[in-house]
């Protein structure tokens, strides 16, 4: 018998209903109970389906508001959708617009410690990891600097660390290899090939084709809010930049 | 995500489609990249911990410069009832470091709680682990100040050969339990709120403050008209801080009936905070 799928997705809706004049707090809402506001719903996901196989690489690509980062939110469990159903079978350690949640007021250890527990290490394990990862993201001299003091490239250099040593199961990376420069790419690549090749599960968004072709087996192409192409990963990549190319001509012509 | 969890919000057609998936379970053990019970209590003691960190620059000096707001209320009214309204009643100014203490838990507790799934944003809109541990742990170092209180008030009726019965230190930790009930009763419901309504600190502030003199503590309760005193009692931190008041210091103990409702007040407090919180918990990310 067939295992079944680690993500399981299926008919996967989901929609933000944006009004005209935001309410935050409850003196707007009173003040305003007899004038609701014009409300705009913006479809971001319209059922969406997606099965994801143990030790498979995925990709997912799209334009900018396609839905992809809806979608990974959705299958991580940080967003609800509004109707269809999402089945994990595995733990999910997610890397979500090139970040893990950082505490600002926390230095690196601490904040290692913090997010390596989370994301479900013991404390024990954090504690011996902390050399480890700094010295992957190329921190270790910043280990008792607070985070407000890392630059945007810093933190998430640090990010993609924390993952690629907590990950038990299922990684989730958005935009992957966006962030550091050749040494800590390069030391990505590796550490993502050799967890690739130890079978752990993968997906990977991207909006570069040839990340998608080089290290994703399959991948699919989201088009306002729809998947339009489940495919091997370089006939994805191949569209994804025709469509890409047309949608840009069109800007510039029409 | 723990092994078989399943978020879902499935409409009639998709459950018509598909085998039905499993429920979700907000307060579950097994939600997000939380292991096991061990883990869990790692995952609270790391939050704690920072928590005391970030508040506190991670030592004790800081912790006991944070102990002088309510020292410094205490000494202020202890000055105010001892020089200006000098009381008739031997116990009152013991009453009123009581109270005052009591009060102080709830209301920095249920202040801190109110703001903590706002203020840890940065964890609730990356990682996915059981949001009510946000909450929980906010609460802690309320707890932790006042068990330094409740060590200091017995040692000090220990010092003036008061010390309660056992019987009675039982009832008043019971009661101490049962204002952290209330208190997280009160966090959850208004931590999954507050980030639709952002003003709702200031209100919760202000109703705080007006309940500081609707609760009995600086005046005993028993000068006000005998058919108003019940009302007084709708207000969740009166009746706990008039029991304790009651057996730590009076050396009377509330009849069995006073405590069995105070026990399911509290109790459908922390239900309600509960239910409020399951409901709107799961969107919560989308309003950080």
């Amino acid at each position: 018998m067939a295992e079944p799928p680690v993500i399981e997705a299926r008919d996967i809706v989901k929609s933000f209903r944006i009004p005209s004049v935001r309410r935050e707090t409850v003196r707007e809402h009173v003040l305003g109970f007899f004038r609701p506001p014009p409300i705009e719903t913006l479809q971001v996901l319209r059922q969406v389906s997606l099965e994801v196989h143990r030790g498979e690489t995925i990709g997912i690509m799209g334009r900018n508001g396609s839905g992809k980062s809806t979608l990974l939110k959705i299958l991580c469990g940080i967003y609800e959708a509004d109707s269809g159903s999402v089945v994990v079978h595995a733990p999910v350690t997610p890397i979500l617009e090139l970040g893990v949640g950082w505490n600002p007021e926390l230095n690196a250890a601490d904040n290692v410690i913090l997010l390596a527990t989370i994301m479900g290490m013991t404390l024990r394990e954090a504690r011996g990891s902390i050399e480890e990862i700094l010295d992957f993201a190329g921190l270790e001299k910043f280990a008792n600097l607070e985070l407000r003091y890392f630059s945007s490239g810093m933190t998430a250099r640090l990010a993609y660390s924390v993952a690629f040593k907590v990950v038990r199961d299922v990684l989730i990376l958005d935009e992957i290899f966006a962030v550091g420069d050749a040494g800590f790419k390069a030391r990505c690549e590796e550490r993502y090939r050799s967890l690739s090749a130890a079978g752990y599960t993968v997906i990977l968004v991207s909006h570069d084709p040839t990340t998608i072709s080089s290290f994703c087996d399959r991948a699919l192409l989201l088009e306002g809010g729809r998947v339009v192409m489940n495919d091997t990963a370089k006939n994805v990549a191949k569209t994804y930049l025709s469509v890409s190319s047309h949608a840009a001509e069109d800007g510039a012509f029409g | 995500m723990g092994l078989g969890d399943t978020h879902t919000k499935s409409d009639p057609r998709h459950l018509r489609s598909n085998a039905a998936p499993l429920a979700t379970h907000p307060l579950s053990v097994s939600e997000g990249s939380v292991r096991n019970r061990s883990h869990l209590v790692g995952v609270i003691s790391t939050l704690i911990r920072t928590d005391f960190k970030v508040r506190y620059h991670g030592t004790v000096g800081g912790f006991v410069w944070a102990l002088l707001k309510p020292v410094s209320m205490f000494l202020v009214l202890l000055g105010v009832f001892s020089f200006i309204f000098v009381p008739t009643d031997p116990n009152y100014k013991l009453s009123l470091v009581l109270g005052v203490f009591l009060w102080e838990f709830f209301a920095e507790g249920t202040k801190v709680g109110l703001v903590s799934l706002f203020a840890k944003g940065y964890l609730v809109k990356k990682t996915r682990f059981p949001r009510w541990i946000v909450v929980v742990t906010s609460t802690a170092n309320s707890v932790i100040t006042l068990l330094v209180f409740t060590t200091a008030i017995l040692l000090y009726l220990a010092w003036g050969g008061r010390f309660p019965s056992s019987s009675r230190l039982l009832l008043f930790i019971v009661y101490e339990i049962e204002m952290w009930m209330v208190v997280l009763g009160f966090s959850l419901s208004m931590s999954v709120l507050y980030p639709r309504y952002r003003d709702l600190n200031h209100l919760w502030d202000a109703i705080s403050q007006a309940g500081f003199f609707v609760a009995p503590i600086v005046y005993p309760i028993q000068i006000l008209p005998e058919g108003l005193q019940p009302y007084l009692y709708l207000w969740p931190p009166t009746p706990v801080i008039e029991f304790a008041k009651r057996v730590l210091i009076q050396g009377t103990t509330p009849t069995l009936e006073a405590n069995l409702l105070l026990l399911v007040a509290t109790l459908s407090i922390l239900a309600v905070g509960i239910v409020v919180f399951q409901r709107h918990v799961s969107r919560a990310a989308e309003h950080l």
